[in-house]
């Protein structure tokens, strides 16, 4: 008996599977590559080797995506981030004072105190900074992201970047490498302002306390890691499965949650054959204009999101019971 | 004269009460949504603040339904919204409009001369007696201040509702028939009875629902296009929410305020932390904060656009007043982003916070 915890990210999708002992036995990390549907179906195709439906107890979606990713795999909890990441931080250590968690889009800082969450920031129109930067310039400067934090420990002095805004940093960069510094100096300015950047501002009024658990893909940047701590002047911790621990508290709540419910809504690793698409349109039923999208599972409709009166999603009087064969 | 007119929240009710009472034509812009955004966005300044673009958006699909004049409050006070309207002058003619503005500015601004004359303006359009005009004044005062109680009982009542969704259902219709009247005085019996609908719905009272006060800048708070519907939001997730700034708050303040015993409360709580008159409505985000604090709400969050100078001063107060009181405050920043998400996930994890921060302070640890 498995629960299983899906966040499905701007960036990367994570599945994981914990036992009862809230242990993780089994993880996958896909690319989101802009289709949501498309990483789920690739997760179960691998997990439908492994397990049957009836391994699974409890399923739970988190993530920007996971209103849809319930939809489609029928979720017994729907949690924002914020609190899966919280939950399964607090798995790992219960006297956990801050969270500091950087993905593809969002950061975030998330304060505890004796395992209770007592504030949060996340960055708030900007995504400097986040994965999906570091990427960019990864790209950019030809090394593959997996180096990326590598080059910067490498280097003995920081380059200054303004680390204000995802372009003034990009074209600060581009300055200085024409300047003749080199790559790893570069980097680990990066490194060091995208820190500055994080604590000026997602963390802009919060009292950071050890111990601090770093999570979130950016986690896997040692250049980063490197950075908050000379920064902080303290030990930043790095929990062993840093990028999955929005997937393990989404698996961890959904446990919870069938402990009260008695049954799980999991339809089963066999959506990974179906076809499942998307279509969306503007409902023109009053000025709102809602753009309305509609799931489909081999031509049935599953579920519909986006009105905001709730026309179209009463329509289908609840999608998950409609079409689970 | 065909007069239009920005929207903010629930004004349009009130205007609609006041230009029938006046007898005179107008049009009233589609409600605010995302046409409306693109269309102010593509023609606006680009690091304006989002109440603009969308106001220009009104004005346009006004123009498109027929309208000719603007009719607009003023403000020379030290935030962007004093410049709005000689902006939007400029910007509407040179896009080639030719489109009236009636702007109405404090008297101590233009002089009460001035006001009186503009305000004549609006009234002999409409060719009726000072007697009538008095009493559509009247009544749409009136009507404003009856939706906004209405509402905001709506708002508080959700959380205690045993029937889930009635208190919004209520009230989203009370606005759609509101709109279906043809004088101010079938309006006005509507409304009461709807608010009347509202105070008597079936309500659990054992019930202890999460309280949020909403505070911030005035336009993003009370327009709910500007703020992803936050308080149908709130309603949804059975939290009783309050929200300080109305335009109906905003009436009475202008009112009061040249004798200086307007929003007294709020300048007291706020005097601690910010003893100055800076802009905008900053000092009411300060004093609002506070006062739901007293109240004994859960937590307070904070809207405004992004740019906005005075909620960026009380932004950086905030969170003084959070470790003051143990009061948690969370601030939302709004822009032409029409991705819900983000913001979804952020209300979501403020919930569960409060809701965690409760059971420990409930059941000890």
């Amino acid at each position: 008996m498995y629960y299983m915890g899906v966040d499905l990210g701007s960036v990367s999708t994570d599945i994981a599977l914990i036992d009862k002992n809230h242990d993780l036995v089994e993880k996958i990390y896909l690319r989101t590559r802009g289709n949501p549907i498309k990483a789920i179906q690739e997760g179960f195709k691998i997990l439908k080797n492994k397990y049957d439906d009836s391994d699974i107890s409890a399923a739970g979606t988190t993530g920007s995506g996971r209103i849809i990713a319930s939809a489609i795999i029928g979720a017994d909890a729907v949690k924002n981030e914020i609190t899966a990441h919280a939950m399964a931080a607090l798995e790992i250590d219960k006297d956990v004072k801050t969270i500091i968690e950087i993905g593809g889009q969002d950061s975030k800082i998330i304060i505890l105190n004796n395992g209770i969450v007592r504030d949060f920031a996340m960055n708030t129109v900007c995504a400097a900074g986040t994965g999906s930067f570091l990427d960019r310039q990864a790209e950019r400067l030809d090394i593959p992201i997996e180096e990326f934090g590598d080059y910067a420990l490498k280097a003995d002095t920081s380059v200054r970047i303004a680390g204000r805004c995802a372009v003034f940093a990009e074209s600060d960069m581009i300055h200085k490498q024409q300047l003749g510094y080199g790559k790893a100096e570069i980097i680990r300015g990066l490194c060091d302002a995208l820190v500055r950047n994080f604590l000026n501002n997602v963390g802009k009024g919060k009292t950071i306390l050890p111990k601090v658990l770093f999570q979130g893909g950016v986690a896997a940047n040692k250049g980063m890691k490197a950075a908050f701590e000379n920064e902080l002047g303290f030990e930043v911790f790095v929990p062993e499965n840093y990028s999955m621990m929005g997937a393990i508290g989404a698996a961890i709540i959904a446990g919870d949650q069938v402990k009260k419910t008695g049954r799980t809504k999991f339809r089963g690793f066999k959506l990974a054959d179906n076809n499942i698409f998307s279509r969306s349109f503007d409902c023109d039923g009053c000025p709102n204009r809602c753009e309305v999208v509609k799931i489909y599972e081999n031509d049935a409709i599953i579920g519909y999101f986006g009105d905001r009166c709730t026309r179209w999603t009463g329509k289908t009087g609840g999608f998950l019971r409609l079409h689970s064969g | 004269m065909i007069a239009t007119f920005p929207h903010l929240g629930n004004v349009y009710i009130a205007v609609k009460a006041l230009f029938d009472g006046l007898g005179i034509d107008y049009v009233i812009p589609p409600q605010n949504s995302d046409h409306a955004l693109n269309i102010g966005a593509k023609y606006s300044p680009e690091e304006i603040c989002l109440p603009f673009k969308i106001m220009i958006g009104n004005y346009i699909q006004a123009i498109e339904g027929g309208a000719d004049t603007v009719i607009l409050t003023g403000s020379c006070g030290p935030c962007r919204f004093g410049e709005y309207c000689e902006l939007q002058m400029n910007l509407m003619k040179s896009l080639g409009y030719d489109l009236e503005f009636i702007v109405l500015d404090m008297p101590k601004d233009i002089g009460i001369k001035e006001l009186i004359n503009r305000l004549a303006a609006i009234g002999a359009a409409g060719r009726k007696s000072r007697f009538e005009k008095l009493k559509a004044t009247k009544s749409a005062v009136q009507v404003m201040r009856l939706i906004d109680e209405t509402e905001a009982l709506a708002h508080y009542l959700a959380g205690y509702e045993r029937n889930k969704g009635e208190c919004k259902r209520l009230l989203h219709r009370c606005k759609k028939e509101a709109m279906k009247c043809s004088s101010p005085e079938e309006m006005l019996s509507l409304i009461k009875e709807y608010k009347k609908r509202i105070e008597y719905i079936p309500v659990d009272i054992n019930k202890d629902p999460l309280k949020i006060a909403i505070i911030g800048e005035i336009y993003t708070v009370i327009e709910p296009y500007s703020n992803f519907y936050i308080e149908d939001k709130l309603m949804d997730y059975g939290v009783s929410s309050k929200r300080g700034l109305t335009p109906s708050w905003w009436f009475k303040n202008m009112i009061l305020s040249p004798a200086r015993i307007n929003s007294l409360n709020i300048k007291k709580a706020s005097r601690k932390y910010l003893p100055l008159e800076i802009g905008g409505h900053a000092k009411e985000c300060i004093g609002e904060a506070i006062l739901s604090y007293r109240e004994g709400f859960d937590g307070a969050i904070q809207i405004f656009p992004l740019g906005c100078m005075p909620e960026i001063v009380s932004k950086s107060i905030l969170p003084a007043i959070s470790r003051d009181c143990d009061f948690p405050i969370m601030s939302l920043v709004v822009d032409d982003m029409t991705g819900e998400a983000g913001y979804i996930t952020r209300l979501e994890a403020f919930i569960d916070l409060l809701e965690r921060r409760r059971e420990n302070v409930l059941y000890g640890s």
